[in-house]
């Protein structure tokens, strides 16, 4: 019992400010900036969402929340219908019908808004980020866990001083190399070169800064220390005969770890994964020092909070919440796979 | 299906450990020869340069005629079960027993009939479909012998793979696979540090001591005929108690010949001495004397005995196992250390003696009790080298 309201005080004291964001999003700004906080029988309204997301739009936003559940619950009843039968088509259908609706409705506003830039560079920057740094993490984790020499231990310890430091310390050196780099591109003429028989589409000037190029190799640099350590310590756990036992029966060293360890470590990329998504997805300090123009979203909701004027506090409450709820579902989707154990059945246990 | 011969292999790891040192062996072709010895000998890691798991530093490895020191684990047709089985926990049983046959680009139809075949000989068909999870021990270690058999390899390896089962299912699964084995009559080496495996499975028997090869021969002439004092005391359970004795001949006409044992005296008779004429050599000089627990009789029990072939003893520690009784004494003599680094400290350096009474014995703790030696059994090793004084 004392553990459970001990629980339950934690729970409140982590969730408060996230209801507290969500409330603010929902109200009015004269309850919002009320001296008194209004926290209870206040009047509802969707401003703040229709601001960040449609613009000026004249889009009745309750109408777009209930078209957003609907879909999603027709998803939801088609997928468990395509788990029950164990096929795949009710599942496909159901996402067919979600993203052809989504499709048809949403155009005119992506093309007026640059939220939806936004949220592009958001998605780009962290999928990404999400690939490079797991592919070089798995590579690099599975050598270090297997070879155990004084080089590996090296660059096992280098790797922990670099994620010891704090990431504001890396900051201003990528920002230097990527001026140094852009400066050099632009006086030695390469970035500005025409290459016969390629033409860059979107692109005149090559350059680095203020790219998503950069925001995805900064970020995968402050993040390998973590992958790398994080894949060691689940490979270790990994047994060695697997790999063996793989080889014996006839499979090249590549092979053995695609048909085999690959396999056993989904919890453990999923995990990472998981980890890494958020890094990217919330990152705001390189984003501002490295892009500026080429926001991600978190940087898109601090521009409305800033400056004298509080106008725009529920719009970026309201896009708080909004760019919030996509982890917070995949966050849901995969926690079993968080705690899930590893290689269960592998050897005796 | 094939003769294995290893010539000189020697493993040294690259901080200068020597694991291995001048391994000779030859294996006929669908021979199971076991590999026995105690723990860090070395055994494992001689089955790990056969596998290719690591390198040869030095010798020939030959599968038939072929030499495969620099071959890679994949293509060296040799099939291998770990200790603690080495399943692909993502694949179901039918899927583990086929991944070295998928890997060989086997059709799929070909695959499941191979498949089903091993799966039926090995009493998993209705398994086929289920996890390793989600299987016992047992069932796991008869996977991990489909996955070894299924492609028909030249050679099996197994380390240790009774380790993980408790006592019960070991002693079946020890008939089992030796039954597997004939059935199939793939040539297999079997590496393991349990002597009752080796004794029970084994056509042939090679113990291992410090990487260096002791003896090589059949489980009886291993149990009958040791090479030296390390081999007598691993092989047999209990182990064979060992003392520092002086041979002398006696003083009377017959040539029967006495031993001193600490303050004991046994009478050896003229032919047992003429048996081993190398032993001449040795009289009026200390040796080491060998007798087998189950060689020592109750003189309570069995009186027709010679009154010189016994021993006095009070008894310390009596363990009735039903069939038999072991009692354990101090005899007042040196003990002898086989150098075994799994025996129990307290056993080294000791008189401490066991013998295997029958059921019937009436000897309990504190009693004085008289012990026939059975004196045709006797065991005399060279006291320096340790090596068996046999011919």
């Amino acid at each position: 019992m004392p553990l459970h309201v001990t629980l339950g005080v934690l729970c409140i004291w982590s969730v408060l400010p996230f209801l507290w964001t969500v409330q603010t999003s929902v109200k009015f700004t004269r309850d919002v900036l009320a001296r008194e906080p209004v926290l209870w029988g206040y009047e509802t309204t969707a401003n703040a969402y229709r601001a960040f997301w449609l613009g000026d739009d004249d889009i009745n936003m309750w109408g777009v929340f209930a078209y957003i559940a609907g879909a999603g619950l027709i998803a939801a009843v088609l997928g468990l219908v395509g788990k029950r039968m164990r096929r795949g088509w009710p599942w496909y259908c159901g996402a067919g019908v979600v993203l052809l609706v989504a499709m048809w409705r949403f155009p005119k506003i992506w093309e007026t808004n640059d939220e939806y830039d936004f949220l592009v560079n958001s998605i780009v920057v962290t999928v990404l980020t999400m690939l490079i740094s797991l592919s070089i993490g798995l590579v690099a984790g599975y050598g270090l866990a297997r070879y155990s020499g004084i080089s590996g231990a090296v660059i096992l310890i280098v790797a922990l001083g670099f994620r010891a430091l704090p990431r504001s310390a890396f900051v201003l050196p990528y920002f230097f190399g990527a001026t140094w780099i852009d400066d050099w591109l632009e006086s030695s003429g390469v970035g500005t070169f025409d290459f016969p028989l390629i033409d860059f589409p979107f692109i005149d000037q090559l350059q680095l800064l203020d790219t998503r190029l950069v925001l995805v190799l900064a970020l995968v640099a402050v993040n390998q220390p973590f992958t790398i350590w994080m894949f060691r310590s689940f490979f270790l756990d990994v047994p060695k005969e697997l790999e063996e036992a793989a080889m014996m029966d006839g499979a090249t060293r590549l092979q053995a770890f695609r048909k085999v360890i690959i396999p056993v470590m989904w919890p453990a990329i999923i995990a990472t994964g998981l980890f890494t998504m958020l890094l990217a997805y919330n990152e705001f300090l390189f984003v501002r020092v490295l892009a500026p123009t080429e926001w991600t979203l978190p940087v898109a909701i601090v521009s409305l909070t800033g400056g004298e004027s509080s106008r725009t506090i529920t719009e970026a409450a309201a896009a708080a919440v909004s760019i919030t709820l996509p982890i917070v579902i995949v966050i849901i989707l995969f926690q079993k796979h968080l705690v899930k154990g590893l290689g269960a059945g592998a050897v005796k246990g | 299906m094939a003769t294995v011969t290893l010539s000189e292999l020697t493993k040294i790891y690259s901080n200068g450990f020597e694991a291995v040192t001048d391994l000779s062996l030859t294996l006929d072709d669908g021979e199971f020869l076991v590999l026995v010895g105690p723990s860090g000998c070395g055994k494992s890691t001689a089955l790990r340069m056969i596998a290719g798991l690591e390198k040869i530093t030095r010798g020939d490895l030959y599968v038939g005629d072929r030499r495969l020191n620099d071959v890679a684990p994949k293509d060296r047709d040799i099939a291998m079960v770990f200790q603690n089985y080495a399943l692909y926990p993502q694949m179901t049983v039918a899927e583990n027993i086929g991944f070295p046959l998928k890997l060989r680009k086997v059709s799929k139809a070909e695959r499941n009939e191979q498949v089903r075949q091993a799966a039926r000989v090995l009493e998993l068909t209705d398994y086929l479909d289920s996890k390793p999870a989600q299987l016992s021990g047992g069932q796991r270690q008869r996977v991990a012998m489909g996955r070894a058999i299924v492609r028909r390899p030249e050679l099996f390896l197994m380390d240790e793979p009774l380790s993980n089962l408790d006592a019960k299912l070991r002693v079946q699964m020890r008939a089992d696979i030796a039954g597997i084995q004939r059935e199939f009559g793939v040539t297999t080496f079997y590496v393991t540090h349990d002597q009752v495996e080796a004794m029970t499975m084994g056509d042939r028997v090679a113990v291992i001591k410090d990487g260096l090869l002791q003896q090589v021969d059949s489980p009886e002439d291993l149990y009958a005929h040791p090479a030296n004092a390390f081999v007598a005391a691993f092989i047999g359970s209990p182990s064979m108690n060992l003392y520092e004795a002086t041979l002398r001949r006696s003083e009377d006409p017959s040539g029967d010949c006495q031993i001193d044992l600490g303050d004991q005296r046994l009478t050896v008779p003229a032919e047992v001495v003429a048996a081993r004429p190398a032993l001449e050599a040795y009289l009026d000089q200390p040796v080491v004397l060998g007798f087998r627990p189950e060689h020592l009789e109750d003189a309570a029990v069995v009186t027709e005995h010679p009154e010189d072939q016994r021993l006095d003893a009070v008894v310390d520690v009596r363990e009735a196992l039903g069939a038999e009784t072991l009692v354990h004494f101090n005899l007042n003599a040196q003990g002898v250390e086989s150098g075994d680094p799994d025996a129990l400290d307290e056993m080294r350096d000791t008189g401490r003696c066991t013998a295997r009474f029958a059921a019937e014995t009436r000897a309990r703790v504190g009693d004085r009790i008289r012990v026939n030696v059975d004196v045709r059994n006797l065991h005399f090793f060279d006291r320096q080298s340790h090596l068996a004084i046999n011919a």
